[in-house]
């Protein structure tokens, strides 16, 4: 009998195309928080959900508490005690939080003995124990999507509690979170740990690696790289053997040279479909030559703000300036045309037509427009003729060139393929919506590296990002969004982080006032 | 050409199998059944022939009612690439045969005026039905699926209340006969000994495929429609104007219906029977998913779906077999070709794994 | 007005208890536009059995009537079987599978008709003849005006059905199985992470649904028709999915738009009879549920919320 609460031994897990996880072994001390760092497909996600039963790993084995156990679904971890937050959460949002946490495991009533009814009642008191027993509030009885993400998330953590889960499992937990939340969740975390939980935290972000944990095992590309001490390493060697190489955190940037005002919105307000105020009362304006970055939580409405600005949603109020025209009404297409290319927040839906090809994709906003087509006839051999070009001047790489149907690549190089075409568009306002989300390093510093490029181009960039890092090193300019306002507008350099993230919670400047 | 192309003809064999073991359970000789089909689609000889009949007599009617199940997989094709599913295409054809039969059939325009003036309304009346469904699909977000199949019912009755109170014919309870000036199929024509019906409707059918392939190779439309089809969300991005794109594609597959439907009812028959729609319309489904949603797809389909109807009232005369086998038979061609996907994923899936 | 209200509601029952069936099947994410289809094969499943054992019993006696229903129940339970290979074990395209299954539905059941017909009843018929079921009336409270009308003249389904649809509705919001079913409409990753299985749900809640379609069918085969023909597939299933769509997905809402549907028509049919008008005039009446559909469409169809998971295929790999 060990000493470890888990031990997963020589687990290799292989998918078409990639191995996940390559001969990876981990152990586990029972009341430990244990790190699994590394980048965006390093296999992290992959070896969790083999422990809690999601694959079934291709060769190794999986010991719980000593015994040898072939996991073969979550319904078996959760006999087993483990428990697992998901990066996305697994909520049915027109239930409540009482119905969503008790879902599989209801306690019933019986009526005349025979007819099994849900006990609405005893759930909602049984969750309002735990949430209390724990020290994570809940109302029962809201309802999921009228609650915020922070609140989802503790949702999801009671999930796990009542179910009685000993060992927990955190996939990215802090990826939608503000510094302050983040804050009180490592908090739970530490507290969940003082109850005697042994909890696996999966993440790439350093700082809170450093803040909690007791061990972490860092993965790259698949491999288990090294198990290290966090009291005795530095960030800095974790980075660095996280990427396999040095990690330049900052991005060269030469001082800004402002042109003339290209974007400006004044009083903009729009709603979304449920009729309901997303951004409100919106005014800013961005120059060439500057990177205007809005910070803000998941769900404040820069999304929207984005949609409005390209033309995917309509305005209830305000206007929009693009090169002193006023485009508040404008079409999509003359939008476009007048001088706006947007990467938008969710590539395969909106940024790209996954069933058509390449080529087809390259030239998704100009293959109306000579020399694509002559008329309303189109020429075949344009398209092949310039997305040739662009694969070749953006290495975008895919199976069978010009002609690879888009769902067949990758998510770095379909990010490759739409910052491609929308960069080629040459127009002066270029809006960039999480545009690194869930790619590696590298392509990430690639993609940086091109938003700075076109701003000293002298185009303006309207950069919106839920990570406070890229928002800082890129930024001119920040303005910070919350509740749909911008709380916030000032030059990059005279913010700090913990400011921002104070105005990205709506806390900001209270102290000045006062 | 890919491997997986090859489902289609997989699909055929199977259910020509599947129906082969039903036949045989029933008693019947299954290949006879079969030649039986192909000798009543006037692909194969008959042991004996009526005067003036023969194998090509049978071909040209063959043809004949081949053309309505071309074009009307055309229809059904044409939605589908806009990502839209027409079901209502055997209620705009009767809606374009009935405008048509009534402003013509029953008039006394010449020939010259009356053929090309039949196809002009049954183009435009199938479009604005058409039109009309894209357009409640835009405006209102009704889905296309709930109000075509509203429409078809509502274009059956309101068309057998017109037929059975104003020109219903006594004595066969259809509507009365159109004239033989306005019909598009030329009935009974003497070519040396034979006496055929000649159908003038193919060529319209042959220019359709034509200007489909043209349409959605070559056209700035085209590529919309394609968009809007694979990704709504994305088109819009793009700064394609989903909403009209739909309605022009709803228009163009209605625009075929109608052809479909003039047709069939000015062609193929000459008359319309109230409370009764077309089945092509929904046969023209099964074509269009297993032509594989390709134009030059659906022609051998269109094909092989014509042979086992049309030569099924020969198969139940001679072979003894129920004439509704066929109905069943292309049933299940549809089933199985809509499992297609699903054998298309796993192959994709294996060929990857190997 | 009373002759409105017995033939709206002998209408509107069969067409609730088929779009109850809708219900379930929607709410647990999977698109069913196969209730025509199920319908017409569980009434020819019911009808056949009829009129296999009509010989045993006396012609007024009830029982080939309660056991059709029973064989229809099953019979679209059967049917409804593949609906729910295609769309769950297949991943076929949910919309294409709907249609597929009434076009096989509609084709098999005539050419099976006919078949049978000739080999074993040795008739040249494509129906198989019911009658009419004899009705009832519930002494006592149908004598109360206007609401006494709904206790006469019933046909025995009529009660049958309201009692499953208590049931239906009472599985549906009250029982753990209804809050899984419903969970799995909005989000089936949730669902699976409690350890619940999607695939098994969503089959259960297609067989539901296959099962209520049978049944609605042979009403309508016993009441409408009297008989078991290709005239079963007049669009009913497709007016019970206008109906709870109409009623936003939601039981008793969709009650409403049934009732709505079958008093049109009824009250058509009673205009048509008043005015005297000749019978091609009826024609025009039963146009009536369509426009009336595509009209409540137009004006209420963009407040309603379709479940949010419909349509998506649940692939657990995908997040």
């Amino acid at each position: 009998m060990s000493d470890y609460i888990i031990e997963m031994n020589h687990i290799t897990k292989r998918f078409p195309g990639i191995v996940a996880n390559d001969d990876v072994s981990i152990q586990v001390k029972k009341g430990e928080i244990y790190a699994l760092l590394g980048e965006n497909g390093a296999g992290k996600s992959t070896l969790m959900s083999m422990l809690f039963g999601m694959y079934e790993p291709d060769e190794g084995e999986i010991i719980i508490r000593g015994e040898k156990v072939k996991i073969a679904s979550p319904n078996h971890a959760t006999r087993l005690n483990i428990g697992m937050v998901h990066q996305h959460f697994k909520l049915v949002s027109n239930y409540t939080i009482a119905e969503n946490i008790v879902m599989g495991m209801e306690p019933v009533k019986k009526h005349f003995g025979i007819f099994k009814t849900l006990d609405q009642k005893r759930a909602n008191e049984e969750i309002r124990a735990l949430s209390e027993k724990f020290g994570l509030e809940v109302d029962p009885t809201k309802v999921i999507e009228n609650i915020n993400v922070s609140m989802q998330q503790r949702v999801e953590i009671l999930k796990m509690l009542y179910r009685e889960a000993e060992i927990l499992i955190f996939d990215e937990p802090t990826a939608v979170l503000t510094p302050q939340e983040i804050e009180f969740l490592l908090e739970i975390i530490e507290s969940l740990r003082r109850d005697g939980k042994t909890i696996i935290l999966i993440t790439h972000k350093l700082e809170e690696i450093k803040k909690i944990a007791d061990r972490c095992a860092i993965l790259c590309r698949g491999k288990l790289i090294d198990v290290l001490d966090v009291k005795e390493t530095d960030t800095k060697t974790m980075a660095n053997l996280m990427v396999g190489r040095e990690v330049n955190f900052s991005v060269d940037k030469p001082e800004p040279e402002y042109g003339r005002e290209i974007l400006k919105v004044e009083h903009l307000t729009v709603q979304n479909e449920d009729k309901f105020e997303v951004v409100k009362d919106v005014s800013f304006s961005v120059r060439g030559g500057e990177i205007f970055a809005v910070a803000g939580v998941s769900g404040n409405g820069q999304v929207e703000l984005a949609d409005a600005v390209a033309g995917l949603l309509k305005p209830s109020g305000g206007s929009i300036t693009l090169n002193g025209k006023d485009i508040t009404h404008a079409a999509i297409r003359s939008r476009n045309l007048e001088g706006i290319s947007y990467i938008p927040e969710d590539r395969q839906n909106v940024g790209l037509v996954m069933d058509l090809s390449l080529s087809d994709n390259l030239a998704l906003k100009n293959y109306f427009m000579p020399p694509f087509s002559r008329g309303s006839v189109i020429a075949g051999e344009a398209f092949t003729r310039y997305s040739d070009e662009l694969i070749e001047k953006y290495d975008i790489r895919s199976g069978q060139g010009s002609e690879t149907v888009v769902r067949s690549m990758s998510g770095g190089n379909q990010q490759k393929a739409i910052i491609a075409r929308e960069i080629e568009l040459d127009s002066s306002l270029l809006i960039f919506v999480q545009p690194t989300r869930g790619l590696d390093i590298g392509a990430i510093e690639n993609i940086h590296r091109q938003i700075v490029e076109q701003r000293n181009k002298g185009k303006a960039v309207l950069l919106i990002s839920l990570e406070l890092d890229e928002v800082m090193n890129l930024a001119d300019t920040i303005g910070v969004i919350y509740n749909g306002r911008i709380e916030k507008i000032a030059d990059a350099g005279t913010l700090t982080p913990g400011e921002v993230g104070e105005f990205m919670m709506g806390v900001g400047g209270r102290h000045e006032k006062a | 050409m890919k491997k997986h192309d090859l489902i289609p003809f997989f699909t055929v064999l199977l259910s020509l199998v599947l129906g082969i073991v039903v036949i045989a359970l029933l008693g019947k000789n299954p290949f006879l059944a079969y030649y039986n089909l192909l000798q009543g689609s006037g692909l194969a000889p008959k042991a004996s022939y009526a005067g003036h009949k023969g194998m090509i007599t049978d071909f040209t009617s063959f043809l004949n009612a081949l053309t309505p199940m071309l074009l009307a997989s055309l229809s059904v094709l044409i939605a589908l690439k806009a990502g839209l599913f027409n079901i209502g295409v055997s209620g705009q054809m009767l809606a374009a045969a009935f405008v048509a039969t009534v402003l013509v059939g029953y008039s006394e325009l010449p020939a010259v005026l009356a053929k090309p003036l039949v196809i002009l309304i049954g183009l435009t009346v199938g479009a604005l039905v058409g039109g009309l469904v894209g357009y409640l699909r835009h405006r209102f977000n009704i889905n296309e699926v709930v109000s075509t199949i509203m429409c078809n019912y509502i274009v059956q009755f309101v068309a057998s209340f017109f037929i059975n109170v104003f020109f219903v014919d006594p004595v066969s309870r259809q509507s009365k006969n159109i004239g033989a000036a306005s019909r598009l199929t030329l009935v009974d024509t003497v070519v040396g000994d034979y006496k055929m019906d000649i159908p003038l409707g193919i060529l319209v059918a042959a220019a359709a495929v034509a200007a489909t392939v043209f349409l959605l190779g070559k056209t700035t439309l085209g590529f919309e429609i394609k968009a809007v089809g694979s990704s709504s969300r994305a088109a819009e991005y793009a700064g394609i104007r989903v909403g009209r794109t739909r309605v022009l594609a709803m228009m163009l597959s209605g625009g075929a219906a109608g052809l479909a439907g003039v047709t069939y009812y000015l062609g193929y028959f000459c008359s319309m029977q109230p409370r009764v729609l077309a089945s092509t319309g929904y046969d023209a489904i099964a074509v269009a998913l297993l032509g594989n949603s390709s134009p030059i797809g659906i022609i051998f389909s269109s094909f092989l779906i014509t042979v086992i109807s049309k030569g099924s009232t020969y198969m139940s005369s001679t072979a003894g077999v129920q004439a509704e086998m066929a109905a069943a038979l292309t049933g299940i061609i549809l089933l199985i070709s809509a499992c297609g996907a699903y054998v298309r994923e796993r192959l994709d899936r294996w060929k990857e794994n190997r | 007005m009373n002759t409105i209200i017995i033939d709206g509601l002998s209408f509107a029952l069969p067409l609730f208890i088929m779009a109850i069936g809708g219900i379930y099947c929607e709410r647990s994410g999977v698109t069913n536009l196969a209730i025509e289809g199920l319908q017409g094969f569980g009434a020819f499943c019911g009808a056949l059995f009829a009129v296999c054992i009509a010989p045993y019993f006396a012609g007024d006696s009830p029982v080939p009537f309660y056991l059709a229903m029973v064989f229809a129940f099953l019979g679209g339970t059967l049917f409804s079987l593949l609906h729910a290979m295609l769309c769950i074990r297949f991943k076929a395209n949910q919309v294409i599978s709907g249609v597929v299954i009434n076009i096989l539905a509609m084709s098999l059941t005539e050419f099976m008709t006919k078949q049978i017909n000739a080999s074993i009843f040795k008739a040249a018929s494509n129906k198989f003849v019911l009658g009419v079921s004899a009705r009832v009336t519930v002494p006592g409270i149908s004598s109360v005006p206007v609401l006494g009308a709904v206790f006469t003249n019933l046909y025995p389904f009529e009660p049958v059905i309201a009692l499953i649809a208590v049931i239906a509705w009472y599985v549906l919001y009250r029982t753990p199985f209804g809050l899984h079913l419903r969970a799995c409409g909005d989000n089936p990753h949730a669902v699976d992470a409690a350890g619940i299985e999607v695939g098994k749900v969503r089959l259960i809640a297609v067989l539901v649904s296959g099962a209520l379609s049978g049944l609605g069918g042979i009403c309508f085969a016993y009441s409408i028709s009297a008989n078991f023909s290709s005239n079963i597939y007049s669009g009913y299933g497709y007016l019970a999915i206008a109906a709870l769509i109409f009623g936003n997905w939601k039981i008793l809402p969709t009650l409403g738009a049934c009732l709505l549907f079958g008093f049109a028509r009824s009250g058509g049919y009673e205009l048509v009879k008043i005015l005297e008008m000749p019978s091609s005039y009826q024609d025009l009446v039963m146009v009536l549920p369509y426009v009336l559909t595509l009209l409540m469409l137009v004006f209420f169809g963009r407040k309603n919320h379709s479940p949010r998971a419909l349509g998506v295929i649940y692939d657990k790999g995908a997040r």
